[in-house]
């Protein structure tokens, strides 16, 4: 019979962690069908439209109806993606926009740049947060991960080859000076969030898929067939940048050697292919939780330090740890003697 | 005075007396809601389904299709206007027109079966083309014609019937993300032991 654990809201984090990133996919697939119901009352269309169109007007007009009398006007509260978008009159970008936008118009636009002034500050608190709790390719990569996870299990071989991590920052540096060389974002053409916002619109609204999807399309592939999370450790130019800016986060998980028993699960269950076993979280860290949804022995938590903690050695509660100090306790006991 | 008046009343009179009979033929409207009668299929007062316009090497032509919605088993018709991109002088030869429906493989080189619709003079400086599709689905009409001494193939989409609310690949993207939702969260606890032991193997394999 395995003992219960108290309830702790930190180790459910990483449920709600997948709320978020089922909410905002959900948001990315809601926004476009707004727009598109949003543009039949504001034509004034629904005898002009074929029958499946007029199914789709209903529904949404169901849906939509609790809560606006006025849809052609009301609707527009809401619009964009994950890369821009205005949210009830708050406009936010994501930071890789502000400046790859600055980079490809080589001009500061202030009223564009302050759009990610909230994500730069949530970032220097939290991190990476941007990847592990709200990037909706994060949403796909992780299912992806689980299915490549489970046909191990039952025997297919799948990626796990490793590359150096800095080569995203290669990826951010050269996207950025394409962009200035340009004139045009580049970067947005490989950054998967944004690819995932433009092609659900396209999908949705325009009634196809554009050359975004067959991109995002292989870098599924390569995460399967190549490496487990390769695009996002190794390549996402915005992953670059959320760990440039979160490098010195306030907000960082934490492990309590005290209660560690070396278990390894948390190292086993990081996407990133961290070390939190022995401290080692870094600037990768997207604090997404999962190290401490596993950990048996509630030995990872949040705590706010502006760096990772030195390493600290075996757990307490391991066997090397124990094998030390009973040598250590019977020196002691010997010498004592 | 008198007299002229009353002369030009009877004529009046005269020559509006076959309509109140109901004498007089059917009249043909010159313009419908300001569009050029010309554009339009005597059945189908609405406006093209799809103009398209492309330039192929020395001319330009502009695709148009009647009625907005072709519908499988009716009569629809595709009028092409084909002008020089040099002179503006429109092409007066013959262009022949055929129709291939679009297999979903086409992608992968898979052309369909092709069927000659029918060969068009121009009429007032339009190759018109009736047609009747008896499927609906998405085709290929391909308008084929020579211009000093080069022969020119050119490709344009039609729809016929109303298009399904979601395509093929909305139905595999949709499956597929449900198939990684359902292993997400039936076999999660799988999953989980699986990356564990992925983990320890790989650990024990670099010792």
């Amino acid at each position: 019979m395995t003992p219960q654990r108290s309830f702790s809201i930190s180790r459910h984090l990483n449920k709600l962690r997948w709320l978020s990133l089922s909410l905002v996919f959900a948001m990315l697939i809601a926004l476009p069908c707004l727009h598109v119901y949003q543009t039949y009352v504001a034509a004034h269309a629904y005898d002009l439209i074929a029958p499946s169109e007029k199914q789709f007007y209903d529904v949404m007009e169901a849906l939509t109806s609790p809560l606006t009398n006025d849809p052609a006007t009301d609707l527009d509260a809401v619009k964009g993606n994950t890369w821009s978008g205005n949210f009830w009159g708050l406009k936010l970008s994501d930071p890789l926009a502000a400046v790859g936008q600055a980079a490809a118009g080589m001009t500061l636009y202030w009223p564009f740049l302050l759009t990610a002034l909230i994500p730069i500050v949530v970032t220097a608190f939290f991190g990476r947060i941007f990847c592990g709790w709200i990037c909706p390719a994060n949403f796909l990569y992780e299912l992806n991960s689980n299915l490549a996870a489970w046909l191990q299990l039952i025997g297919l071989k799948t990626g796990m080859r490793r590359f150096d991590r800095r080569i995203k920052y290669v990826v951010l540096a050269v996207g950025l000076g394409l962009s200035i060389l340009s004139g045009s974002i580049m970067v947005a053409a490989i950054y998967p969030p944004a690819i995932i916002g433009r092609e659900l619109y396209y999908a949705i609204a325009q009634g196809g898929f554009g050359v975004g999807m067959v991109f995002f399309a292989a870098t599924l592939l390569f995460d399967f067939f190549v490496s487990r999370r390769g695009f996002c450790r190794y390549l996402c130019p915005g992953g670059a940048l959320y760990s440039l800016l979160g490098r010195y986060r306030l907000v960082r998980i934490q492990r309590q050697v005290q209660t560690c028993n070396d278990c390894q699960k948390c190292n086993a269950v990081c996407e990133f292919e961290l070390d939190p076993w022995h401290d080692g979280f870094g600037q990768e860290c997207t604090n997404c939780a999962a190290c401490i949804a596993i950990c048996p022995t509630d030995a990872l938590t949040f705590n706010l330090r502006l760096v990772d903690l030195a390493p600290q050695g075996p757990g307490h509660l391991g066997r090397q740890y124990r094998r030390e100090h009973e040598h250590l306790d019977r020196d002691v006991d010997e010498a004592a003697a | 005075m008198r007299v002229v008046f009353l002369i030009m009343l009877a004529s009046t009179l005269f020559a509006m007396l076959p309509g109140f009979l109901g004498l007089s033929g059917q009249a043909t409207a010159h313009h419908i809601l300001g569009r050029p009668a010309y554009n339009l299929n005597e059945d189908s007062n609405t406006p093209p389904s799809m103009q398209a316009e492309v330039q192929v090497g020395q001319y330009q032509m502009t695709y148009m299709i009647y009625p907005a919605f072709p519908q499988p088993g009716e009569g629809a018709r595709v009028s092409l206007y084909i002008i020089g991109i040099d002179d503006g002088v429109p092409y007066d030869g013959k262009v022949a027109f055929t129709i291939r429906e679009m297999p979903w493989a086409s992608f992968l080189g898979d052309d369909g079966h092709e069927d000659h619709l029918g060969t068009q003079p121009p009429d007032d400086k339009v190759y018109r083309q009736g047609f009747t599709v008896p499927e609906a689905g998405d085709y290929l009409v391909t308008a084929r014609f020579e211009g000093n001494g080069e022969p020119y193939v050119v490709d344009f989409p039609l729809r016929v019937g109303i298009p399904p609310l979601l395509g093929p690949f909305a139905y595999v993207g949709a499956g597929v993300l449900l198939l990684l939702i359902v292993i997400a969260v039936v076999r999660r606890r799988q999953a989980i032991t699986a990356k564990i032991r992925t983990a320890q193997s790989s650990q024990s394999a670099q010792r």
